[in-house]
């Protein structure tokens, strides 16, 4: 019965090989067919088409770009910009497959510094959409548009610069069309790109209008500026600078404090090399500096901009770009991993001010906010403040003092600035000093900026729990197991093992392999060893083979401290004293990520005299 | 329908036997059910939680035959709760059980007995043992501190009881240290080895008492039966391969040293304070005519406990996890242990003074 089967399904496979072999002789393809296959991979969606417009005009050195979108990019997309234009006799070429001004060589593919090099986009873009082409150079008399359908010259008015317009998507791919999803979702799509494109040069104005209706305007600014322009106010006032450099790498931006995280990815914007990429070791080394601060299921938000030598990374992996491959992969993942977590670590203690500025926000009373870690840091956030005074000041003429916003510090509201009394006589503390207890829960304390709230058991254990991991930070013990444990493993587990052996020495463990698909486990941390030994060394394995730098023997670790430290600090509605309180307050300044208790939520908020004001309608 | 009539505790202790390993929490709301059974003037109690099956009974009066299940923990909070010198009367009328002693009167639900599930006995390929309750508990004790809680090599989460010639051995071990026990029988028997789960371990050694009672035990591949006093005791077994515990007793370590138990655990007890709470190691410094205890915290406390032994090798510095020596120490009775050594990294083996039948072999902790 089975070999009957069989011998049916060899029949219809010999039929229809041959029916292939006879339709298929081997014949090279239509040029269009290749531009589309070609399209398949870089002309997504609408988004993917206005991606590859605008870098093409910020390649082209434009100042100013204006994009409109019809129907979510679908009807058309209309790039104008003022960049170099194209001259009359290139206009056509610049159309045609594998034609591009921007490489000439291997080398330049090497160091490819600007946005395309691929010379695809126009091709493909024009074999999937109704493209023309009008562009006028600085010398041109005037300027000169091309269709991309039949090739066909024509003079037209332009100012200087090139606008290209990619109308009717898809009009001959009816099976791309039925993947589009509804405009506004199409849009969406649309609108994220303008802002990646927007956030990695906000030197260059940009603008976006749908159905006709501009929806931003941006002028050429700073990245601060540009940033709060697109990321809005909240992600700003709970913000730190990143501002990190190490040989050839340099780290800048902005990081978000946990207190602002979101419940998606959807505010996370890494650029490399002015690139906006969406790379797994990049956002792994991020991931990792927020691991112990975040709640499990929210994920951080930031702005930041690698900048590395172009030899040390390959653009040329994914079609569109959006994943670069590292050459020093492990010293980058080191490198981003380091610079963050060092800031968001930062305690309190070495805020030099508190920064009036930080406080000054729009609505409601103010998270948590802590800022400016060292002189630089602070130097870069003074930068942003005064840009955020209005565009095109010059930041060297503003006064570091003058420059703060108006209304945010204390005295237009006519105080006299108040002196905290210190009751130990020693200088201003951030977290101000003690007043009272509530209910047993909370600490209420005063500063300069006004009162400050502390949730009292999620700043003890914070702190218990840097401590312990302090304390821990040498050799871990290790157990010897008498029985091993044994476990069936993959080559490529059994490969990672050998090629680590040093670091999981380093880390507590002893492996070797104990069959040809089998590895054995013959100590472990002492500190986990009455959990799932094979587990634990099966995640760690997957984890050392794509992070060399893994963690998660750290996690595991810090999971059992955080636990310990969640039992051993105080409890709500136990009373405390005024000199025991402000004993917790200077130790949450002294202690590393403080901010936040070690399941993410903060421990503490400030509430500003303004904000205290507003309460009670004084002042207005 | 009269279910019994009598005094308190000849219902409570029974019962109290029995409900033992009721579950708290379950799926299967009939398992926190007790059964109860009259036949010819003789009531029979019954519990189970699937793994474990306890039979006991009670004297009763009347001729008549029911059988019902009710809340095993409800019934017995009722009757803990009563005068202990009240008579109880237990009635079962229209699916419901009542419970009248004095003036008290509690009516409670009842399922039906027909599906309250039993265990089948299994009778096949059996080896039948007679040992005295209080050997057997001492066995129990000497191993089965040295259980794994939950690993995942789930045949460690028991104890393993080997019947071979005339001896019965027991061992127990969670991949860190291991325990082992024997003891002599009587008789020549059928050799067979089986794993007691966890709780039927601990169950048993609750349950058995320090006497010279008799002790019944039958053997099967898939099942375990205990019979002692008026209780009948079944448990299944976990079906696995117990690691091979002769490899792992170390047979050539030289290095032997005699120490007081007592004297060895005070100082133990006294070294462990400054331990770490989550990786409580020790560090054992055998010298010429001394041992030295170290323990330090992450804090950097530090205790040093020291005992003349006599000991004329090599020095030998050695870390281990102080309470799987605690467990050892507190678990024997004897005045002497002795401990032999091999080198850091090797395990060590504790055993009693001319007394081949207990062995102890625990791995070391680099500290």
């Amino acid at each position: 019965m089975r070999q009957e089967a069989g011998g049916r399904s060899r029949a219809f496979y010999r039929k229809r090989q041959s029916i292939i072999a006879a339709m298929n002789a081997i014949k090279p393809l239509p040029d269009l067919l290749i531009s589309q296959i070609a399209a398949g991979e870089v002309v997504e969606r609408p988004a993917s088409v206005l991606k590859e417009l605008v870098e093409n005009s910020l390649d082209a050195g434009a100042r100013q770009i204006d994009v409109e979108l019809m129907e979510g990019g679908v009807r058309s997309i209309r790039v104008a910009d003022d960049g170099g234009g194209i001259a009359k006799t290139e206009l056509a070429l610049a159309l045609a497959r594998h034609a591009t001004s921007k490489i000439a060589s291997l080398i330049d593919l090497e160091r490819v510094a600007s946005y395309g090099f691929r010379g695809e986009a126009l091709a493909s873009i024009a074999s999937v959409a109704r493209l023309t082409l009008t562009s006028r150079t600085i010398d041109a008399a005037h300027g000169w548009r091309i269709d991309a359908a039949d090739l066909s010259l024509a003079p037209a008015a332009l100012g200087g610069g090139t606008v290209i317009e990619a109308a009717d998507l898809y009009f001959n791919t009816p099976a791309r069309r039925k993947f589009l999803k509804q405009e506004a979702t199409e849009y969406a799509h649309c609108d994220e790109v303008f802002r990646r494109m927007a956030l990695a040069r906000p030197d260059v104005a940009f603008s976006l209008a749908h159905n006709r209706s501009v929806k931003h305007r941006l002028a050429a600014t700073d990245l601060a500026s540009r940033a709060r322009e697109l990321l809005g106010e909240e992600f700003f006032a709970q913000t730190r600078v990143v501002e990190a450099s190490a040989g050839e790498l340099r780290l800048t931006g902005f990081a978000a404090l946990p207190a602002y995280s979101r419940p998606g990815r959807d505010a996370q914007y890494f650029f490399v090399n002015g690139r906006f990429v969406r790379d797994k070791l990049l956002s792994h080394a991020v991931r990792q500096a927020y691991a112990d601060i975040l709640h499990g299921n929210r994920h951080p938000a930031y702005v930041l901009f690698l900048e590395l030598d172009p030899a040390g990374v390959d653009v040329n992996v994914h079609p569109a770009k959006i994943e670069v491959r590292f050459r020093e992969a492990r010293g980058v993942h080191q490198f981003v991993f380091h610079a963050l977590q060092r800031l968001l670590a930062a305690p309190l203690e070495q805020l030099t001010t508190v920064p009036a500025a930080a406080y000054a926000t729009a609505s409601g009373w103010q998270r948590q906010t802590s800022l400016a870690v060292n002189e630089p840091a602070l130097a870069a956030f003074y930068d942003f403040v005064s840009a955020a005074g209005g565009p095109g000041i010059p930041q060297t003429e503003v006064d570091q003092e003058t420059s703060r916003p108006e209304g945010s510090g204390l005295a237009p509201l006519g105080y006299a600035p108040y002196e905290v009394p210190h009751p130990e006589g020693s200088g201003p503390a951030p977290l101000g000093y003690a007043l009272a207890q509530l209910h047993g829960i909370f600490i209420l304390a005063q500063n300069a900026a006004g009162l400050v709230l502390v949730d009292m058991h999620a700043a003890h254990e914070r702190i218990l729990y840097e401590r312990l991991k302090d304390a821990l930070a040498d050799t871990p013990p290790t157990q010897q197991l008498l029985i091993p444990a044994l476990f069936a493993a993959s080559e490529t587990e059994i490969a990672t093992a050998e090629e680590y052996a040093a670091a999981l020495t380093r880390l507590g463990f002893e492996m070797a392999p104990a069959g040809p698909r089998e590895l054995a486990v013959r100590a472990v941390p002492a500190l986990l060893a009455n959990g799932s030994i094979v587990e634990l060394v099966r995640a760690l394995l997957s984890d050392l083979k794509d992070f060399p730098e893994s963690q998660v023997i750290e996690a595991r670790r810090n999971e059992l401290l955080a636990t310990m430290a969640c039992h051993g600090a105080v409890r709500a509605r136990r009373s405390l004293s005024i000199p025991e309180m402000n004993a917790l307050l200077r130790q949450m300044e002294a202690t590393d990520r403080a901010d936040q208790c070690n399941h993410g939520r903060p421990t503490w908020t400030q509430m500003t005299l303004a904000d205290l004001d507003r309460l009670f309608l004084r002042g207005r | 329908m009269l279910l019994f009539k009598g005094p308190r505790n000849q219902i409570l202790e029974p019962l109290q036997s029995v409900c033992g390993i009721v579950e708290k929490r379950h799926t299967l709301p009939i398992l926190s059910n007790v059964l109860m059974e009259k036949v010819d003037g003789r009531l029979t109690l019954l519990a189970t939680d699937i793994e474990i099956q306890i039979k006991t009974g009670a004297a009763t009066t009347g001729s008549e035959t029911a059988a019902l299940t009710v809340g095993a923990r409800k019934l017995q909070d009722i009757l803990r709760s009563l005068p202990e010198d009240s008579e109880v009367n237990l009635t079962f009328e229209e699916k419901r059980l009542q419970v009248k002693a004095g003036r008290s009167r509690f009516n409670l639900q009842t399922l039906p007995a027909e599906d309250f599930p039993r265990m089948a006995q299994n009778e096949t390929g059996q080896t039948r043992i007679k040992v005295t309750q209080k050997q057997f508990k001492r066995l129990l004790a000497l191993v089965q501190y040295a259980m794994a809680q939950q690993d995942i090599r789930y045949y460690l989460n028991g104890l393993l009881l080997v019947v071979k010639g005339n001896e019965m051995r027991m061992v127990a071990t969670d991949g860190h240290r291991l325990a082992y026990a024997s003891e002599a029988l009587g008789e020549q028997q059928q050799a067979i080895e089986v794993i007691l789960p966890r709780k039927t371990v601990l169950e048993l050694s609750r349950q058995l008492s320090d006497n010279e009672e008799e002790l019944e035990i039958v053997l099967t591949p898939t099942q375990a039966l205990f019979r002692f006093g008026a209780i009948e005791f079944i448990s299944k077994l976990i079906d696995g391969k117990f690691p091979d515990y002769e490899r792992v007793i170390p047979q050539g370590h030289g290095n032997l040293i005699t120490l007081s138990r007592t004297g060895l655990l005070q100082s133990l007890l006294r070294a462990k304070i400054l331990t770490n709470e989550k990786t409580p190691g020790v560090r054992l410094v055998f010298t010429p005519g001394s041992l030295k205890i170290i323990s330090n915290n992450t804090e950097r406390e530090e205790a040093q406990e020291e005992i003349e032994i006599d000991y004329q090798g090599n020095s030998i510095d050695v870390g281990f996890n102080v309470n799987y020596m605690l467990d050892v120490l507190n678990n024997v009775s004897a005045d002497e242990v002795e401990c032999r050594l091999g080198d850091a990294s090797s395990s060590a083996l504790f055993s009693l003074p001319g007394n081949e039948s207990f062995k102890y072999v625990v791995m070391p902790m680099r500290i």
